[in-house]
């Protein structure tokens, strides 16, 4: 079963993170952020800025996820089984 | 390489999963207790976000990510129901350990203020160490976004009439 780690050569899991390694993960990360995603071929962004603006998009995600929970509270109070039945069907498709 | 496990821990969110079981506790929700009761407004806008994440750990695969691990726990107690992860018992390995602390203290002090922040946006992310917070963080980003893609998609369809 330590086939979902294997990715990490040393094995043992108190060796320390290479400086590489977080580098890595700091990018792909950035990779991830509409704003940051195109300004990877320009300067380099720093560590703490991606980590920020993570934090952010994240909040903002979090937000949308609430205003989308109200609209759609409001939307199924309004709405017959029937119509949501065939948003289902077509979701499926 | 790993392809198998590929099979398993699916990197990519799954979207369809997502809005499968996401309209499932929909009407779930709806065949429970009436959705057109005025007074419980609020309850049901927390229901159906609770519902909406609840599905999204489970398209990420239950419990083989930290993140939807924590989500999926923290969901469970909220309906105060014993939680039981049987088929996947790990060893909680990833609690950052003194020593693990103090080579992380060498790091920039933003870099580590920043990811304190993380740690409490990130499910479970508390007892992360820094580099696994961060893909955790990479995945949990992607399968959020995808969650509110298909919210989206289900707002728009429902408000064409």
């Amino acid at each position: 079963m330590s086939g979902r780690r294997s990715r990490s050569r040393q094995s043992s899991g108190t060796s320390r993170i290479s400086e590489d390694q977080i580098n890595d993960l700091i990018i792909k990360l950035q990779q991830l952020l509409p704003e940051l995603r195109d300004s990877r071929r320009s300067d380099k962004v720093s560590a703490a800025r991606v980590l920020q603006d993570t934090c952010n998009y994240i909040r903002n995600l979090h937000r949308e996820v609430d205003d989308l929970s109200e609209r759609l509270s409001e939307l199924l109070a309004n709405t017959d089984t029937a119509q949501a039945a065939l948003i289902r069907s077509l979701l499926t498709q | 390489m790993a392809s198998a496990d590929k099979l398993i821990n699916t990197d990519v969110p799954e979207k369809d999963v997502f809005a499968l079981h996401f309209l499932q506790s929909l009407s779930n929700l709806k065949t429970q207790n009436p959705l057109n009761s005025p007074a419980k407004s609020i309850d049901r806008v927390r229901k159906i976000k609770k519902a909406a994440y609840v599905s999204m750990a489970r398209a990420a695969g239950g419990t083989s990510r930290l993140w939807s691990r924590a989500l999926l726990r923290r969901a469970a107690k909220d309906d105060n129901k014993s939680v039981r992860f049987s088929r996947r018992k790990r060893k909680v390995t990833w609690k950052i350990s003194s020593k693990r602390r103090k080579s992380n203290n060498q790091r920039a002090p933003v870099v580590e203020e920043a990811a304190e922040r993380l740690r409490n946006l990130v499910p479970g992310g508390g007892g992360m160490e820094t580099s696994k917070l961060m893909e955790e963080t990479a995945h949990y980003i992607k399968c959020l976004s995808m969650q509110v893609k298909v919210m989206q998609c289900l707002v728009d369809g429902l408000s064409q009439k």
